[in-house]
C-alpha cells in the first residue's frame, strides 16, 4: 500500500466518522442517545474502514473476519433501536435459530454428517438455562448462557462418542431417535423440568438502565425489553459466527472438509476420523443449546412442547433452503424463519383458505416440505449456493 | 397352568410379542429399500400411511373391509412405485444426505396433505376381529383375535417375502441387481425396474404394518400413525443390520418384547429410552448390526 493511498484512506474514514457523529446528534432526541448512537455509528465506519485496507484478507484473515463481524453487528444494533417490538421480537427469535442453523450447517457441510436431534439440543440448552437460573437467582446471563452451551456440549458428547463409528443414515436415525425421546427424557425428569408445564425464569431480563434512558421518557417496557432482548440474541449470534469462520478456515477446519470429501484419504494423511468427528458433532450440538438458551430467554419460558421432532424438520429445511455448509446460509435460514409465520398467513389470507381450516393449518408444512425437495434436487446448495455461482459466473463473464 | 398362562410375565411376552412383529415389519420394509437402494427411507412410515388413507377412504363408499385392505396394498405398490421413478432415481450416487434430505422433506409433505384432506383426528377403522382378550378361568389371557391377526398377517408377509426372495427367479434378479449392478445388468438384469420394484415391496410391507395398527381399536389412523412406530422400526432394523431381513424381523420381534418389560415394570417414559439406549450400545458394539456378516465398504 503507497502512502498516498493510505492517506485517502484515512481521510475518507475521517469524513465518514464525522457525518455518523453530525447525523446521529440530529436524528436523535437527546444528548445521551445522541452519544450512545454516535460512538455506535464511529464503530461501524471504523470496521468498515478496516476492511477495505488492501490485502487484509490475505494477510491478517482474523482481523478481517472481526471487522466485518463488528460492523454488521453495530449495523443491526443501531437498527433495534428504530425497529418496532414485534419486529425486534422475531429478530431476536431468528437470531437464536441462525446459530443453531449455523452448528448442524457447520456439521452437515465440514464433515458430512447430518443430525436430525437439533430440537433435543436446543431443548438441552432451553432447559438447562431455565433450570440454572431458577436455581441461582443472581447468575449473570452470560454466565448461564454459557452454561447452557457446556451442558449441551456435553450431552452431545455423550450422543457423538458412537456417533464417530456411524456412517450419514445410522447417525440421522441415531439422532432421530434422540428427537423421539426427548419428550421423554424431560418427563423422566419432572421434578427438575416442571411436566407438561415447563418452567418459568424467575425474574423477567430487563435492561440496564444507560439503554432505557435512551429512550423518551413513557416508552412501553415492551419495547425497551425486546430491543434489550434482541440486542443480546444478535451480540451472542455475531461471536457465534465470528467463531464459527475462523474455524471453518482452521486446521481443523480443513480437515473436516476432507472427511466429507474422502474419510478415506483423510485417514492416509493422518486426519484422526473418530477425534474430528466428534469434535464436529459437539460444536453443533453446543451452538443448539445455545440458541435454545437464547430462546428461554426471550420468552422469558420454556415449554417442552417446543422442543418436538417436527421443529427438528424445521432446522433441516431451514439449513437446506439457506445453503448448507454456507455461513451466510445459516442467517439466511435465519431471517426465514423469523417471517415465515407472517408470510404463511399471508399466503393463507391470500388464497382466501379459511384460517381455521385443515388446509391453512398445514400449510406451514406443506411449504417447507415442498421447498425441502425441490432445493435438495435442483439446487443442493441452497439459496447462498445459488447466488454465489451466479456471481462467480457474472464476474468470469465480465472478465472475458 | 391357568394361573401361569395369565402371570405378568407371560402377559408381557405375548403383549411384547404383538407389537414386536410390528417393528418387525417396519424393519423388514426398511432393509428391502436399503438392500436394493442403500437409502435409508425417513417416508417409510408417511409413504404406506398415505397409501392407507387412499384405500381405507373407500370404506365411506360402502366398500368393505377387506376390499379396502386389497386396494391400500395396490395404492402401496403404486406409491412406491411412484417415488422411486420420481424422487429418488436422480438420487443415486449423490451425496449420502441428499437422499436423507429428500426423504424427510417427503415426509413432512405427506403427513401435512393428510393432515389437511383428512384432518389429524384419529379415524376409527372397522376391524373384523375383536381386541378384547380372551379369558381363562376369568382372568384375562393376554392374546385376542385381533392379535392373532396381526401376527398371523405378519408371519404370512416374512414367509412370503423370503420366498420371492430365494426360491424365484425374480427374487435371483433382485438381489443380484441389489449386489451388483453392473453385472446383473450385463447378464440381461433390468436393473432399474428391480430397483422400482423393490421400493415397491417395501412399501406394500409397509402399508400392511400400517392397516394392522390402524385396524387396532385403541389406536385408529391418523397422519403421524407411524411415526412412534418407525422409530422403534428403524432401532430393530439398525440393530438387527440394515443388510439383513432376518436380522431386522429378529431384533424387532426381541425388541417388543423387552420394550413391553420395560413399559410393565418401569413406566412408560422409560420405553424410548431404553431402545435409545439399546440402539446405542449395539451400534458401539457392532456399527454394521449384529446379524451382517460382512463390514466391508467400497471406497
Amino acid at each position: 500500500m503507497t502512502i498516498s493511498s493510505n492517506r485517502r484512506h484515512v481521510f475518507v474514514t475521517a469524513v465518514f466518522l464525522g457525518l455518523a457523529v453530525v447525523a446521529s446528534f440530529l436524528l436523535t432526541s437527546n444528548g445521551h442517545s445522541a452519544l450512545v448512537l454516535g460512538l455506535m455509528t464511529a464503530l461501524f465506519v471504523i470496521g468498515v474502514s478496516v476492511l477495505r485496507i488492501p490485502g487484509l484478507h490475505t494477510n491478517h484473515p482474523v482481523v478481517a473476519r472481526g471487522a466485518l463481524t463488528v460492523a454488521a453487528l453495530v449495523a443491526t444494533l443501531i437498527a433495534t433501536y428504530f425497529l418496532s417490538a414485534t419486529t425486534n421480537f422475531n429478530l431476536a427469535t431468528g437470531a437464536a435459530m441462525s446459530i443453531v442453523l449455523l452448528g448442524l450447517s457447520f456439521l452437515t457441510g465440514a464433515s458430512g454428517q447430518i443430525s436430525l436431534g437439533n430440537s433435543a439440543f436446543m431443548g438441552v440448552g432451553a432447559f438447562a438455562m431455565a433450570i440454572w437460573a431458577n436455581h441461582h437467582t443472581t447468575t449473570p446471563i452470560v454466565v448461564s448462557l454459557l452454561i447452557a452451551v457446556i451442558a449441551g456440549a456435553l450431552v452431545g458428547l455423550l450422543l457423538g462418542l458412537p456417533a464417530t463409528r456411524l456412517r450419514g443414515p445410522y447417525l440421522a436415525g441415531m439422532t432421530l431417535a434422540f428427537a423421539v425421546a426427548f419428550g421423554a427424557i424431560l418427563a423422566s425428569f419432572n421434578s427438575w423440568t416442571g411436566g407438561d408445564a415447563g418452567l418459568q425464569l424467575p425474574t423477567a431480563v430487563t435492561p440496564p438502565h444507560w439503554l432505557t434512558s435512551l429512550y423518551q421518557s413513557g416508552t412501553s417496557l415492551l419495547t425497551t425489553n425486546t430491543m434489550w432482548l434482541a440486542d443480546i440474541s444478535i451480540v451472542a449470534t455475531g461471536v457465534a459466527f465470528f467463531f464459527m469462520g475462523n474455524l471453518f478456515a482452521s486446521r481443523t477446519g480443513r480437515a473436516m472438509r476432507l472427511i466429507r470429501d474422502n474419510d478415506v484419504a483423510a485417514e492416509l494423511v493422518g486426519v484422526s476420523l473418530p477425534r474430528t468427528r466428534v469434535i464436529a458433532f459437539v460444536i453443533s450440538s453446543a451452538y443448539a443449546a445455545l440458541g435454545g438458551a437464547l430462546w428461554t430467554l426471550i420468552n422469558n419460558s420454556v415449554s417442552p412442547s417446543t422442543y418436538s421432532f417436527a421443529l427438528s424438520i424445521t432446522i433441516l429445511s431451514l439449513v437446506v433452503i439457506g445453503g448448507i455448509g454456507t455461513i451466510p446460509g445459516a442467517l439466511i435460514g435465519g431471517l426465514i424463519y423469523a417471517y415465515s409465520s407472517a408470510v404463511i398467513s399471508w399466503i393463507v389470507t391470500q388464497t382466501g383458505l379459511k384460517p381455521q381450516g385443515n388446509f391453512a393449518s398445514q400449510m406451514n408444512g406443506i411449504i417447507f416440505g415442498v421447498l425441502l425437495i425441490v432445493v435438495m434436487l435442483f439446487a443442493p446448495m441452497g439459496i447462498s449456493g445459488a447466488v454465489l455461482r451466479a456471481w462467480r459466473k457474472r464476474r468470469s463473464h465480465l472478465r472475458g | 397352568m391357568d394361573s401361569f398362562l395369565t402371570s405378568r410375565i407371560v402377559t408381557d411376552i405375548l403383549s411384547g410379542l404383538t407389537n414386536g412383529v410390528v417393528y418387525g415389519l417396519v424393519a423388514l420394509s426398511l432393509v428391502l429399500v436399503w438392500r436394493s437402494t442403500r437409502i435409508l427411507n425417513f417416508a417409510q412410515g408417511a409413504m404406506p400411511m398415505f397409501a392407507t388413507y387412499l384405500g381405507m377412504g373407500l370404506l365411506s363408499y360402502h366398500f368393505g373391509y377387506w376390499a379396502c385392505v386389497v386396494i391400500s396394498i395396490a395404492a402401496g405398490f403404486a406409491i412406491g412405485g411412484v417415488t422411486e421413478r420420481v424422487l429418488v432415481r436422480g438420487l443415486y450416487g449423490k451425496p449420502e444426505i441428499n437422499p436423507i434430505v429428500v426423504m424427510v422433506g417427503f415426509l413432512i409433505v405427506l403427513e401435512a396433505v393428510a393432515a389437511a384432506i383428512w384432518s389429524t383426528l384419529p379415524r376409527g377403522l372397522p376391524s373384523p376381529f375383536s381386541p378384547i382378550d380372551w379369558q381363562i378361568g376369568g382372568k384375562p389371557f393376554a392374546m385376542s383375535d385381533f392379535s392373532v391377526y396381526e401376527i398371523v398377517t405378519a408371519l404370512v408377509v416374512m414367509t412370503a417375502v423370503a420366498l420371492l426372495f430365494r426360491f424365484t427367479k425374480l427374487g435371483l434378479q433382485l438381489r443380484a441387481a441389489a449386489l451388483a449392478p453392473e453385472v446383473s445388468r450385463l447378464l440381461g438384469v433390468r436393473v432399474g425396474r428391480m430397483l422400482t420394484l423393490g421400493w415397491m415391496l417395501s412399501t406394500a410391507v409397509g402399508t400392511i404394518t400400517t392397516v394392522l395398527v390402524a385396524s387396532n381399536f385403541f389406536t385408529g389412523l391418523t397422519p403421524q400413525v407411524m411415526d412412534g412406530i418407525f422409530a422403534f422400526g428403524f432401532i430393530a432394523a439398525a440393530v438387527g443390520g440394515l443388510d439383513s431381513p432376518v436380522g431386522a424381523i429378529i431384533s424387532g420381534v426381541v425388541m417388543g418384547i423387552i420394550l413391553q418389560f420395560v413399559g410393565d415394570f418401569l413406566n412408560s417414559n422409560a420405553i424410548i429410552l431404553v431402545a435409545l439406549a439399546i440402539l446405542i450400545v449395539s451400534l458401539m458394539v457392532r456399527p454394521n448390526g449384529i446379524f451382517t456378516k460382512s463390514t466391508a465398504r467400497r471406497v
